[in-house]
């Protein structure tokens, strides 16, 4: 068994009654093992942002189902939702959604403090954590105060505190400069090493290129998947690009 | 651009931003209609025929509730503003110059400003008269109240307004002006700092409330003292507004420090949610306090005046028959005395002619001295030169005092005794006319004057003779420049007439002891006589305060309604994020549950700690209405206080759910 299994998934969004509605997503079937790093690609309408939401239960099937370690997500009362999404899933924006009205250090704990987690334990594990992502120095700071990546990197250690299951990040670079982007996909990388399961959306290649396999999703279905294996991020990169340009029927 | 495109985008702007325009152009009516009220309330022939103070104390209120409009007026509009700047900021990046923007403004603003002034005024005067015909018809009063419509009263209102619509025109067009399209384009989204703790302001707020506070409970007498008086109301009001802003801010702040706390799921969004929009927040808070104030002064006090009515007659008239006497000056003390034996004697006849006996009467005699104290004695000064507030001698003969009294005190020649109200002896001699008198002091309120005596300048002297007395008006008038003392009177009966016919007792009376000879001017009133007379003017007072509570409980909501659908525009977002991460709705129902707490007990308390404030100048107010009962006073403030916590509690509970509708 999988460590998240998509099976025949399908989602319809219906305007109104009686008129045709739209297929975001027609049949989506794919796995995910534990401790992968998987990208999903595709251009925009794709239905990749569609397929987060499902996954993030933000959103619920229209058809099939998904289920995390066997359980059906649809299977989580309503009443259960949030605290399964506070405490099995970790989120990585592209606007990084980040509350001004909370310095960063408390934007990090959002998620602890909604758990009702004790302040001492909060305290212990917000710093260790910031430090590994270079943001020790700005903990007391508030949103509006720091650059970009370094708001993707609060954003990223409030999707970390809990220890969740699964990272779940939707274009996280969009907004980022290539350096904090390439600075933001090592520490992915980084934690990814460390045993963390992270599915990211995106439409860049250079930041697909991180995670161990990507998905490509067109007109709401999966159409391809490539696998790193043991090339480098350029070779893979360069596939992937590949992929895209075949794709598209442009290619040479 | 031409002027017809403008106007034509003015207008379509207006209707395509109906969600937020109709909003602000109903309460920008109703703000007006409830102006217009106001003023019209100054002009009403009730409040203008009865006294000059009352007409002050009106446009006071007309002022209070002017800066509320532009306070509110103000609000709302930056809260539009907010919204709209998304808009404005792509009309100029399409390539709107900001001068064409600047028109579009104005003329948006002309037709807001217009449509808002004339349909107020015409809503203000329907409502006036509507509001005016259901509390005639609620309180059945002998006399019916007009309210009064006039050009006046209107172009008043239109005047004040179209000045607070420029002052918006003015902050709106400066919004535009000083900004660059792309923080206009990102709106109301900019990151706001954090507010900082101001602990000037906060101590500027305490020492301002302080000294209003302190004002409202010295304060000897609040009509005379009327400039006063306004300060204190002034002062209070910009503490409130201080404290209001700075102390909460520092409060919250404290609140976050303490981490056991802040680290709650309910604290945690809503100590940093308040702390974050405090500024407005503020604002709104202490303008429902002002008038959560007013709602329950007004009401308060009108309810006790009209309440305390028969208190008002008994005071009034000590018995169901009084007679006022003036004579001429020249007459001695006895020959008073012996003039009211004669009417005294007239009225057994006429009271036996009626069918009827006289069971009780009592008079004395007294002498009004007009002047002022110098150095414990009293000199008469000229009305031409005398002060605004002038110093009093009340002069009664002992032998009335022991007969009111029912008492037998022995004074010696040249001991008099004293009753202090506003006026105090410091040494044991009192020096009146040519005459040094030892001066013994009396702890309790001589019946021959009322409770009204202590709130002026009057100094009570029981003479040990009427001798003395004509000894001491001849040393004053005397003097080059004389003023005429001379000798009143009262006095007091009751007959045995039964509620049937004490009427055309009183009729009677009336009619047949006027002509009592040339010397000695009477002057009869019956209690039954005034009793609808005063029921009719407390009945006004009642009516006026009900119609002020009512007026400015409409305002409370109306900020309220407004205050709940600004903060849940500006919080929708947040709360959105914060569900996205894992909070559910129970524990977002719960945070805004306690947010709603605090916004509701918050003014509710401080206007409770307001009005006990003001209790002392209120009861001195109604002591001027002969009402001397502070037990009565509290227990009805005390009821208003909570009818109007309930109303409150009402509007916040259904404006809050326009507000967890809006964020969820």
């Amino acid at each position: 068994m999988s460590f998240i299994e998509v099976s025949n998934l399908k989602k319809v969004y219906t305007s109104r009654i009686g008129t045709k509605g739209t297929e975001a997503l027609q049949q989506v079937d794919f796995s995910v093992e534990k401790g992968e790093f998987i990208s999903i690609m595709g251009e925009s309408g794709s239905g990749k942002t569609t397929l987060l939401n499902l996954l993030s239960t933000l959103d619920t099937p229209t058809e099939g189902a998904i289920y995390l370690e066997g359980k059906s997500l649809s299977d989580i009362k309503d009443k259960h939702v949030s605290k399964f999404r506070r405490e099995q899933l970790g989120f990585v924006f592209q606007d990084f959604n980040l509350l001004d009205n909370f310095n960063l250090k408390d934007n990090i704990l959002l998620p602890l403090v909604l758990a009702k987690t004790p302040v001492k334990e909060m305290e212990a594990s917000v710093l260790p954590l910031a430090k590994s992502l270079g943001i020790d120095a700005l903990l007391d700071k508030y949103p509006y105060e720091v650059s970009g990546g370094q708001k993707q990197r609060v954003a990223v250690a409030r999707a970390l505190i809990t220890k969740p299951k699964l990272i779940l990040a939707d274009e996280p670079t969009g907004a980022l400069d290539s350096r904090s982007s390439q600075n933001l996909l090592e520490i992915f990388k980084d934690i990814n090493r460390l045993g963390q399961t992270i599915i990211m959306v995106t439409h860049s290649a250079r930041a697909s290129s991180y995670s161990n396999r990507v998905l490509f999703i067109r007109d709401g279905k999966v159409y391809h998947e490539l696998y790193r294996g043991e090339q480098t991020e350029e070779a893979f990169m360069e596939k992937i690009t590949q992929s895209i340009l075949v794709s598209s029927g442009r290619g040479e | 651009m031409g002027k017809l495109f403008s106007t034509k985008l003015a207008w379509r702007n207006i209707q395509s931003n109906k969600q937020v325009y109709l909003p602000y152009t109903l309460a920008a009516t109703i703000t007006v209609s409830m102006f217009q009220m106001m003023i019209s309330l100054i002009l009403n022939d009730f409040v203008q025929d009865r006294s000059s103070t009352l007409v002050q104390l009106f446009s006071m209120g007309a002022i209070v509730v002017g800066l509320f409009s532009l306070i509110f007026i103000f609000y709302t509009n930056s809260f539009l503003m907010k919204r709209r700047k998304k808009e404005l900021g792509l009309y100029n990046i399409l390539g709107l110059e900001k001068k064409h923007i600047r028109k579009v403004l104005l003329l948006e603003n002309l037709m807001i400003g217009a449509i808002s002034i004339a349909l107020g005024i015409f809503l203000g005067n329907i409502l006036g008269q509507l509001s005016f015909l259901f509390l005639n018809y609620l309180l059945q009063l002998p006399v019916v109240m007009t309210y009064s419509v006039s050009w006046l009263g209107a172009g008043v209102t239109a005047a004040v307004f179209m000045g607070i619509f420029l002052l918006t025109l003015i902050y709106n067009t400066a919004q535009v002006t000083f900004s660059n399209p792309i923080t206009l384009l990102k709106g109301g989204k900019e990151g706001e700092k954090e507010p900082k703790s101001s602990p000037i302001l906060f101590i500027l707020g305490l020492i301002s409330l302080i000294s209003g506070y302190t004002i409202s409970m010295t304060i000897d007498n609040p009509v005379q003292a009327i400039l006063q008086f306004f300060l204190a109301v002034l002062l209070v009001i910009i503490g409130t507004y201080l404290i209001f802003t700075a102390g909460s801010i520092i409060v919250l702040k404290l609140l976050k420090k303490n981490k056991a706390f802040y680290y709650q799921p309910g604290p945690f969004i809503s100590v940093s949610g308040m702390l974050y929009r405090m500024k407005q927040h503020a604002v709104g808070l202490a303008n429902i306090t002002i008038l959560a104030v007013m709602v329950i002064i007004a009401i308060s006090t009108t309810v006790t005046l009209f309440v305390g009515t028969e208190e008002t007659l008994e005071n009034r008239f000590p018995a169901e028959n009084t007679n006022s006497l003036m004579t001429n000056y020249g007459l001695s003390g006895s020959e008073v005395e012996a003039s009211i034996q004669e009417i005294t004697e007239h009225i057994d006849e006429l009271t036996v002619d009626f069918g009827l006996e006289v069971e009780s009467m009592d008079s004395f005699r007294f002498v009004n001295l007009i002047g002022k104290f110098e150095n414990d004695a009293f000199n008469t000064v000229s009305p031409e030169e005398r002060e605004f507030i002038p110093d009093m001698v009340l002069l009664v003969p002992l032998d009335d005092y022991n007969r009111m009294e029912r008492t037998s005190i022995n004074l010696e020649d040249n001991e008099v005794l004293v009753y202090e109200a506003g006026i105090e002896v410091n040494s044991d001699r009192l020096g009146l006319g040519d005459n040094l008198f030892l001066v013994n002091e009396l702890e309790d309120r001589p019946s021959v004057v009322g409770a009204e005596a202590d709130l002026s300048d009057t100094l009570v002297v029981i003479t040990p003779s009427a001798e003395a007395i004509d000894e001491i008006t001849a040393a004053y008038n005397t003097e080059e420049d004389p003023y005429v003392m001379y000798w009143q009177g009262g006095m007091y009966w009751e007959t045995t007439a039964t509620e049937g016919d004490v009427m055309s007792y009183g009729k009677m009376m009336q009619a047949a002891i006027g002509d009592h000879g040339e010397e000695v001017g009477v002057f009869y009133e019956s209690r039954s006589g005034n009793r609808e007379e005063w029921y009719s003017l407390n009945g006004g007072f009642l009516f006026l305060g009900l119609f002020l509570g009512g007026l400015f409980t409409v305002g409370a909501a109306l900020i309220t309604y407004f205050k709940q659908v600004s903060e849940g525009f500006d919080d929708r977002e947040r709360i959105q994020i914060m569900q996205k991460v894992g909070l559910d709705k129970e524990t977002t129902k719960r945070a805004t549950r306690s947010q709603i707490v605090w916004m509701f007990t918050l003014p509710i308390v401080t206007a409770a700690l307001h009005t006990a404030f003001a209790y002392s100048i209120l009861q001195k107010m109604l002591v001027l209405f002969s009402i001397n009962n502070p037990q009565l006073l509290i227990t009805v403030t005390i009821a208003v206080v909570a009818s109007f916590a309930f109303i409150y509690w009402i509007i916040y509970r259904i404006t809050s759910k326009v507000y967890l509708k809006i964020v969820e």
